[in-house]
């Protein structure tokens, strides 16, 4: 077990990132670059360095992690995961998953449930192996439209929109989770196209949650700009999750 | 002057001037200055009436036919302790404990009147006596009373004389009735004991007999509480909330069966509707502890006030038995004050005599070895070893020096003390154990480990250097404090070397205390820290990061940098409970109210894998956030009723110093960072 992955924070006692109390485990690296990402720090695939002004310190964002080393920090909460267990999230933890692959087979021998927390903006054959290990997938719906996918997250709704096929062909749909950050730009004003995806889908849940500026000090570490959103209204969240209800058997706001 | 001079000469009679300045500060706490400098010119006064005679029986005959009755207190009970009435003595009183109530439930006065001829069954024939004269007074006294209640108060009074405990508010009100008495005759932090266990024949024969509903037990038990929280500030040790006030609720029983009933609920939905710091519940858990029950219990403690505490009997019991124990005691264990094991009615228990102070022995050994002859941490350790048996020597001859009264009244409640025909603090009882609280383990281990690091491994200072930096405070300088605060390897986290490390040196000071004996008897000890303040204050900077004279860990926990619940959990499940260290051993941990109503199934699912899994001794929680904690210290108005668990009690925020504020706000913040 000789690979290794840049993994930004494991975090224990995660109790919402699936069922149950996980591990979750955030890997550095992604597809995408959604304006309103809580967790710049994910994005880029390096270790950063930075200087925290405030407390006069220096600090890092990411460190190369063996697969043995994250095997021995998240069994260490092995006797909690009754229902729970680990979830993979990012950054986009797809798109590293062959390096991680025996990670993977070991916490499969030893029946421990495990998540990714995903865009799935990736290749088909990276979702596909991860599948074959998952016990829940975590999808992340962000923009329902060609251009803005393009423009805005900088990929391909295709790439994403093909993969969902897939999925809930080839996995079961109790099983997945959508989770949508509702924004009044994108979400709000098309909210009959989210609608329709999760009407035709039917996945086992929907988590809402608004966007939040909580990753601000993160982007001035990293010397970077956060853009600001108009907060979506409550009664406008509210429609939105009752007209998802009617569609499927949960919403949630969840953040 | 004259007078002046008189008044000096009383206040520094008996050399009883801390008693004094204490009960001052007690006074002070409640009435203010100027109703405190009259109470306490009034006692002096008298106090002649209850002036101590050789017979400690004779002296708590008198101050029963002495007590007044001006505040006493009633609501479905009678309830009274005379405040101005103390007992003063150069030699000490039994105290933190929790009696065998069932005693005087099944018994009735005349049955408890010893036949044999001896000083002891003199003595106890005298208090029984005073106890009789008391219950007439007492009688007396309400028949005045304009109260609609009244017939029924004083039937289940004069009960006490001549019969046993028959139904369920009776039962309630004799325990009231002793219970005030042991108050009254200078016993600190008295608990209830096994109350749920005690109580049920009565209240299953009630309820069946369809004497009383369960809506008026409920009522009865509301009341109970209530009434049990009058006289708070009396009753307080040495903070406000303090009192000692335990209830011991469920438990497995011999054959082991979890013992839950009617009234385990009750006690806990009771305790939660009325909302005071206390009384306080202990929950025995264990891992077939009913869902609903444990539902409860976390119901009870998201309300913020601290209780109930679980201690878990598949590791306590097996401990108490390895400890010497007999089976069936251990079963039936009950606490101290706050969570020390102990077995009611059946020896002189006394659990929290004193506090060893870990930082102590490891100061004296900075203080005194040639620090750049120490090679490596094993040496250090060794060289630390040599001042732990040295301070534990020390301590356990200052307390074998300690002088005890005579305890009629107490002796009562054990059983031993008839068939021995002698005084509990004669016969001592089957169990002759006593115990001692730690302090700052914690701060021990995370100075080693910061010296592993800085000394040994990255030579960034010789040990002597470092000591210097400590000795001046480590000059004020954030950085270095920061950097020693934020080793990642600290107490709390469930890493091997610290948890050898923490073994190792709790292993040390038990070996220590097993080779030496308190009042003839073995002595145990336990992680659980409360004095993390009070002993703090004197000791000087350590190398965890800490400055001159702040707090030490607050017993199993560490907050630093919000370390996640399940190291915590973990590393306590992998401390040594071995051999004498039972005497309490608690996690204690906070949560904030949002993450824990956002994440609540979750998080009861988190208590249920732990308690099955044997993760915990004993645990509390207090459910609050940084925010709330910090507006109350601002403006205390707007928050009278915010509560918060302090050592091993529950207390009205707004009655702490500020020094406990700042504790729990620091506490709060590092918490909440985990989970931001």
């Amino acid at each position: 077990m000789s690979s290794k992955v840049i993994v930004s924070n494991i975090q224990r006692f995660s109790l919402t990132d699936g069922e149950g109390i996980r591990t979750t485990v955030f890997l550095k690296g992604c597809s995408l670059k959604c304006p309103w990402c809580a967790n710049p720090e994910n994005i880029n695939h390096s270790i950063e360095r930075y200087h925290d002004a405030d407390n006069n310190k220096d600090g890092v964002f990411g460190r190369e992690m063996t697969i043995d080393e994250i095997y021995s920090e998240v069994v260490k909460d092995k006797v909690y995961y009754d229902n729970g267990g680990v979830t993979f999230s990012g950054g986009e933890p797809l798109l590293w998953i062959n390096e991680y692959e025996e990670l993977l087979k070991r916490l499969k021998d030893e029946n421990i449930n495990i998540c990714f927390e995903t865009s799935l903006f990736v290749k088909k054959e990276y979702m596909e192996l991860a599948l074959k290990y998952a016990d829940s997938m975590i999808v992340d719906l962000k923009i329902l439209d060609s251009d803005l996918t393009k423009n805005v997250l900088m990929n391909n709704l295709s790439l994403y929109l093909d993969n969902i096929e897939t999925l809930f062909k080839i996995f079961d749909p109790s099983k997945i989770v959508i989770r949508i950050p509702v924004s009044n730009e994108y979400v709000i004003s098309n909210s009959d196209k989210y609608v329709d995806f999760i009407k035709k889908y039917t996945p086992k849940r929907v988590e809402l949650f608004k966007l939040h500026n909580l990753g601000e000090k993160k982007y001035l570490l990293l010397g970077l700009k956060m853009n600001k959103y108009e907060e979506v209204s409550d009664s406008d969240l509210d429609d939105f999750k009752n007209k998802l209800e009617s569609v499927c058997e949960t919403a949630l706001l969840k953040f | 002057m004259k007078l002046l001079k008189k008044f000096l000469k009383l206040f520094l009679k008996d050399n009883r001037v801390i008693s004094r300045l204490v009960k001052f500060y007690r006074y002070n706490r409640s009435f203010g200055i100027f109703k405190t400098i009259f109470y306490m010119i009034s006692d002096l006064f008298l106090r002649y009436r209850v002036k101590n005679n050789k017979n400690q029986a004779y002296n708590t005959a008198r101050m029963l036919g002495q007590i007044g009755f001006k505040n006493s207190k009633i609501n479905s009970f009678f309830y009274n302790i005379d405040t101005h009435k103390v007992f003063y003595s150069k030699k000490r009183y039994l105290e933190n404990f929790t009696v065998d109530y069932s005693v005087i439930l099944e018994s009735s006065l005349e049955e408890l009147k010893p036949k044999s001829g001896s000083q002891y069954s003199d003595d106890k024939n005298v208090v029984i006596e005073g106890i009789n004269s008391y219950i007439d007074h007492t009688v007396n006294y309400i028949l005045k009373l304009n109260i609609d209640n009244k017939e029924v108060i004083i039937k289940n009074i004069l009960s006490i004389k001549d019969s046993k405990a028959v139904h369920f508010d009776e039962a309630l009100q004799r325990i009231l009735f002793f219970n005030q008495i042991m108050w009254q005759t200078g016993h600190m932090l008295v608990g209830l004991g096994r109350l749920d266990k005690i109580l049920a024949k009565y209240y299953y024969d009630d309820i069946e007999n369809k004497y009383i509903t369960q809506e008026e037990a409920s009522k009865y038990i509301k009341d109970f509480l209530c009434i049990l929280h009058e006289y708070f500030w009396y009753k307080s040790n040495t903070l406000l909330g303090d009192t000692g006030q335990i209830i011991v609720l469920g438990g497995k029983d011999e054959k082991g069966n979890y013992l839950v009933n009617d009234l385990t609920y009750m006690f806990i939905n009771e305790l939660k509707k009325i909302h005071y710091p206390d009384p306080k519940i202990l929950l025995r858990v264990s891992r077939d502890i009913p869902k609903a029950l444990l539902d409860a219990s976390v119901d009870c403690i998201k309300t913020g006030i601290g209780s109930p505490l679980f201690a878990n009997d598949d590791l306590i019991i097996n401990r108490m038995i390895e400890f010497g124990y007999d089976k069936d005691d251990a079963y039936n264990y009950s606490v101290s004050a706050c969570w020390e094991p102990l077995v009611p009615g059946k020896g002189v228990e006394q659990n929290n005599l004193e506090t060893l102070v870990f930082m102590e022995p490891f100061n004296r050994m900075l203080n005194n070895e040639e620090l750049d002859s120490i090679k490596n941490i094993d040496d250090l350790i060794t060289r630390y070893d040599k001042y732990i048996v040295e301070y534990v020597k020390e301590m356990a001859d200052m307390i074998n020096n300690w002088e005890y009264e005579k305890e009629p009244y107490v002796s009562i409640f054990v059983s031993d003390c008839d068939k021995l025909n002698e005084d509990i603090i004669d016969c001592r009882g089957k169990y002759n154990y006593c115990g001692l609280t730690t302090v700052s383990l914690g701060n021990v281990v995370n100075s080693i480990l910061n010296i592993d690091k800085y000394v040994f491994r990255d030579n960034k200072y010789t040990l002597k250097e470092f000591n210097e930096l400590r000795n001046n405070n480590f000059n004020n300088d954030n950085h270095i404090l920061n950097d020693l605060k934020n080793n990642s390897k600290r107490y709390g986290l469930d890493d091997e070397e610290v948890l050898n490390l923490s073994n190792r040196i709790m292993n040390m000071m038990s070996k220590s205390i097993s080779n030496n004996l308190i009042k003839g008897g073995k002595v145990k000890i336990g992680y659980s820290a409360p004095s993390y303040i009070t002993h703090s204050v004197n000791q000087y900077a350590s190398f965890d990061g800490r400055k001159n004279g702040e707090p030490f860990i607050v017993h199993i926990s560490s907050d630093i940098n919000g370390l996640p619940y399940t190291s915590l959990f973990n590393f306590a499940s992998q401390l040594d409970y071995s051999s004498n260290k039972i005497n309490g051993n608690v996690i204690d941990f906070i949560v904030n109210p949002s993450f824990l109503e956002c994440n609540y199934d979750k998080f009861i699912d988190f208590l249920r894998i732990s308690i099955s899994n044997n993760l915990f001794y004993e645990m509390q929680m207090n459910v609050v956030s940084s925010k709330i904690l910090i507006a109350a210290k601002k403006n205390p108005k707007l928050y009278p009723n915010l509560i918060v668990r302090v050592w091993g009690f529950s207390a009205y925020f707004n009655d702490l110093p500020e020094s406990y504020k700042d504790v729990l706000i620091l506490r709060a913040q590092e918490s909440e960072k985990g989970y931001e």
